[in-house]
């Protein structure tokens, strides 16, 4: 089983799902838009397509609507406007138990009163499958979750990995077409929710069965999706497989939520066919490639640079790349395999990653003047 | 799971890494010896002593004492022209006077029966309130200001409510075809008179329901009765047992209900003990008569927690 856990994060898996008609296979929201009565806009026209056996994770600050989107699909919201189409069939109107769709609720919602198995099978029971046949695919639900011995227990005399694990047996055995899930590592300590995070992969992709994923944790989203949707703001700002996100964020909001991001805002100071270079006051200058930009010398630019792809220059050495800061070292983070140099150029705060065995030989200190520079490759030009 | 079960491997969890990851951050045993230790420490020295000291000190004068009291009179003799009424001679024949007074008997099992149909009213009647309150009211704000609404009329007085009951509402019980004063009457006046005493502790545990696992049962497939009797139903079932040991408690011995709205036409085991104590001024047999009755609330209590399980529930 360790050997099929190889498919990465791949670049060309980036489509993104054009706002038209729904296709006949997989999740397509349409438009897709939720006002709150007292007019908050929750959601703000989402459009996006989701396939069978796909992982997507909707990630983003909370309050950003991802979970009212989830909630949407699911059934527990009622669309202000736009569709949720499921193979052809809009889902829109249907009560939460006439889709084909189920939940994995944030703290687990298992029902107090009934034990592991009664839970399991609740949902067998409200489809009308006869006692035997549901005993025996709830007994085999928690054999595949590993509580086959626990099923006579009540869910508060289990640990939080297994109620969890009952949560998931719960919604699986009713075999539903997609699986929602609401923060579903949230209530969990951190080894766990480490360990959870293949498991619970590694199992979609035996069920080969779509996944949608809510959290406001980038790196259970980078570790998880095979797409990820960055919302802010009840918007989308970005979809791309984890890579892109990672490294070519196309917002300022998603450069500066994914972390570890140089943004940097100046003016185009030349431009030569698709390459412009931009500079800031602090004397940050960069050279960046944007196919079909219309800016011209003297527009404002924001760019970003991830802090893995910065590298430290040696003393007096020509800069290696295309983009380069005089920076001030103000805080040295170690971090075991990397450190981080937290820099200062100018008024400009900036960030630097450097292997953690580099460390002692390159040996900056707090209060070191030192050069910083990078490839063009490793920029991007940012939406506002 | 997968549409097409063929030869490939059923999907399985990892569940021996979970569980070593789940160990690792949390030691069941380290867990547990600092829950008895804090326990311990709780549980000892004088601190607890003084919390209970008050409350020891309350129940015993109010309530332990006047309960003493009226046993050991009911084993007293009744004599006529002795100071107030009896002599402190041992004696049973009180009890023997009240278990033959079939009067009494009688109005035990009608006010058993009133009591009853109180709490099963009460019941019908205040959960839908306590339900709406609880569930449908979103925001906190409302919820509350309803909640101190529906315990408005709690708030007049038991006299003005009581001739409302007697007088006003006499005409109007009348076209509904309910003769005042009757036992129906009566009934109608407990009803509205303690329904709160359902209410509230319904309103209570429905509040604490987890809202999501409705959300999960409604997801699941169960429709509003399978969700409701599934999920809120055992949910709630600590507020009906504790509504309905007030409502039936409250209820069967009543008795300033019965005399106000019944006016003598409508009797109960509170208005015996009551003209032993008052009319007659057998204090002896009062006592007796109430100390049955006690016994009887008693065996009440304990059939309904027996019928409910309430200890596991709580």
């Amino acid at each position: 089983m360790e050997n099929e856990r190889t498919a990465g994060p791949t670049v060309e898996g980036a489509a993104n799902a054009a706002p038209s008609a729904a296709k006949d296979s997989g999740l397509d929201l349409i438009g897709l838009t939720k006002v709150f009565p007292g007019g908050t806009v929750a959601v703000d026209d989402v459009n996006l397509h989701i396939d069978h056996g796909e992982y997507v994770v909707l990630l983003g600050p909370s309050g950003c609507g991802k979970t009212t989107t989830l909630r949407m699909i699911g059934g527990h919201e009622v669309p202000t406007e736009g569709d949720i189409v499921l193979d052809g069939h809009s889902l829109v109107g249907l009560a939460p138990h006439k889709r084909p769709t189920t939940t994995v609720f944030q703290h687990f919602a298992l029902f107090p009163h009934r034990n592991v198995l009664e839970n399991v099978e609740f949902g067998l029971k409200m489809h009308g499958v006869d006692k035997e046949q549901r005993r025996k695919q709830a007994l085999d639900a928690l054999e595949m979750v590993g509580l086959t011995e626990l099923a006579d227990r009540k869910p508060r005399a289990l640990s939080g990995g297994q109620q969890q694990r009952v949560a998931l047996a719960r919604v699986l055995v009713t075999k539903p077409k997609a699986l929602l899930l609401d923060e579903p590592l949230g209530d969990l300590d951190r080894l766990l929710q480490l360990r959870m995070r293949v498991e619970l992969r590694n199992l979609q992709r035996q069920l080969g069965l779509m996944f949608v994923h809510v959290t406001h944790n980038q790196e259970e989203a980078l570790s998880m999706a095979d797409r990820i949707v960055v919302m802010n703001d009840a918007r989308i700002q970005q979809v791309a497989d984890p890579l892109t996100i990672a490294t070519r964020p196309e917002t300022e909001l998603v450069a500066r939520f994914m972390g570890d991001n140089n943004v940097i805002r100046g003016r185009v100071t030349e431009r030569s066919g698709d390459r412009l270079v931009v500079e800031n006051e602090d004397r940050v200058r960069t050279a960046v490639v944007a196919e079909g930009d219309p800016r011209a010398v003297g527009d404002e630019a924001m760019v970003s640079v991830r802090a893995a792809a910065v590298q430290v220059d040696e003393n007096g050495a020509q800069p290696a790349g295309s983009g380069s800061a005089e920076c001030e070292i103000v805080f040295v983070e170690f971090l075991g395999d990397l450190v981080k140099l937290h820099l200062t150029a100018g008024g400009e705060r900036m960030l630097a990653k450097v292997p953690g065995d580099r460390y002692p030989e390159f040996m900056g200190r707090e209060g070191d003047t030192i050069r910083i520079s990078w490839k063009e490759d490793d920029v991007q030009l940012l939406r506002a | 799971m997968s549409s097409s079960s063929g030869p490939e491997p059923t999907p399985q969890l990892d569940v021996a890494e979970l569980e070593q990851a789940e160990k690792l951050e949390r030691p069941p045993a380290a867990e547990r010896a600092l829950g008895d230790a804090e326990r311990g420490a709780r549980g000892r020295g004088w601190v607890t002593v003084a919390w209970a000291l008050p409350g020891g000190l309350w129940l015993g004068f109010f309530l332990l004492a006047p309960l003493v009291f009226i046993v050991l009179v009911s084993f007293w003799t009744y004599q006529l022209g002795a100071k107030s009424g009896f002599t402190t001679k041992w004696t049973t024949a009180n009890y023997g006077t009240i278990i033959h007074t079939s009067t009494y008997w009688h109005n035990m099992l009608g006010s058993l029966y009133t009591s009853l149909i109180a709490v099963a009213a009460c019941l019908v009647l205040g959960f839908p309130v306590a339900y709406f309150l609880a569930l449908k009211v979103q925001n906190l704000r409302n919820q509350i200001a309803l909640f101190i609404i529906a315990l408005a009329p709690f708030w007049t007085s038991f006299l003005v409510r009581s001739v409302a009951w007697t007088y006003p509402l006499s005409d109007v019980l009348g076209k509904l075809g309910i003769s005042t004063p009757s036992s129906a009457s009566v009934r109608l006046a407990l009803i509205q008179l303690y329904i709160l005493f359902m209410i509230t502790p319904l309103f209570f545990t429905l509040a604490q329901v987890d809202r999501t696992a409705i959300e999960a049962a409604r997801d699941l497939g169960g429709n509003w009765w399978r969700t409701f009797t599934a999920v809120i139903l055992p949910q709630a079932l600590p507020g009906i047992v504790i509504g309905s040991i007030f409502i039936f408690v409250l209820t069967m011995g009543e008795y300033g209900t019965v005399l106000v709205v019944g006016q003598n036409f409508v009797q109960s085991v509170g208005t015996i003990v009551n003209s032993y104590i008052t009319n007659a001024v057998e204090y002896p047999q009062g006592a007796a008569a109430a100390v049955l009755l006690v016994l009887a609330l008693i065996a009440g209590v304990f059939v309904i927690t027996r019928l409910s399980n309430l200890r596991e529930e709580l």
